[in-house]
């Protein structure tokens, strides 16, 4: 995995916080945001898995009559 | 609702996701030990909807009905969302008489305040070198804002 490989499967789940600074990976998540949609573009749509199971969730369906919040995370 | 992405700081009780399995039981521990009570969706191990709305590890967006980006943050801020959600609800229900709403869009920086023990608890329910990390990592930063 080189320096400016911030794309691989690899390098999105990378196991050390340190090491993704160490090699950019927080300022290439910033330009990431930064490219992301503006206020007013179409948001991507995808179908996700819903923790407990079920049916995939398609976020365009959660968006179709009303506001949709999505907050993203992990433990920290 | 909340999307589960990769873990921000991994550590020995709570590493970085090499299956969907165990990133499945993360989210689902996770949402135990938060508390969540919002529907949890999991994203897949590529990290495919976290790169399409920009890797931050706590960004918030709100799409509008119909499916329109209506406001983003790089981090969240509750009372932030809250008010924003006020006003843009609010400027869909009803204009005052003899005024017609005109959409516009802003982009402003804002302060948030973290809650700092709280945060290293969190590094360290991942395990003690997710702090050690995140330390190192606070040397890198001011070795770069110093350069």
């Amino acid at each position: 995995m080189g320096e400016a490989d911030h794309h691989s499967k690899a390098a999105y789940n990378y196991p050390r916080f340190d090491e993704h600074v160490a090699t950019g990976g927080d300022m290439a998540d910033e330009d990431a945001f930064r490219a992301s949609p503006w206020a007013g573009q179409r948001a991507p749509d995808f179908t996700l898995p819903r923790l407990g199971g079920g049916t995939g969730v398609r976020l365009s369906d959660l968006w179709r009559s009303k506001p949709l919040v999505m907050e993203f995370g992990s433990f920290t | 609702m909340f999307i589960y992405t990769r873990e921000a700081h991994p550590g020995e009780n709570v590493p970085h996701h090499g299956r969907f399995d165990r990133k499945l039981a993360c989210a689902g521990l996770l949402a135990e030990e938060a508390g969540i009570s919002r529907d949890i969706l999991v994203d897949d191990l590529d990290g495919t909807v976290h790169r399409a709305y920009g890797l931050m590890p706590n960004m918030t967006w709100v799409i509008g009905r119909g499916g329109r980006v209506a406001y983003k943050a790089n981090w969240t801020s509750a009372a932030n969302v809250e008010a924003f959600l006020g006003r843009f609800l609010a400027g869909q229900a009803e204009n005052p008489p003899g005024t017609m709403p005109v959409m516009y869009e802003t982009q402003q920086a804002e302060f948030r305040y973290a809650d700092r023990k709280r945060f290293m608890q969190h590094l360290m329910r991942n395990g003690p070198r997710a702090v050690a990390e995140f330390e190192k990592a606070q040397q890198l930063w001011a070795q770069r804002a110093a350069t």
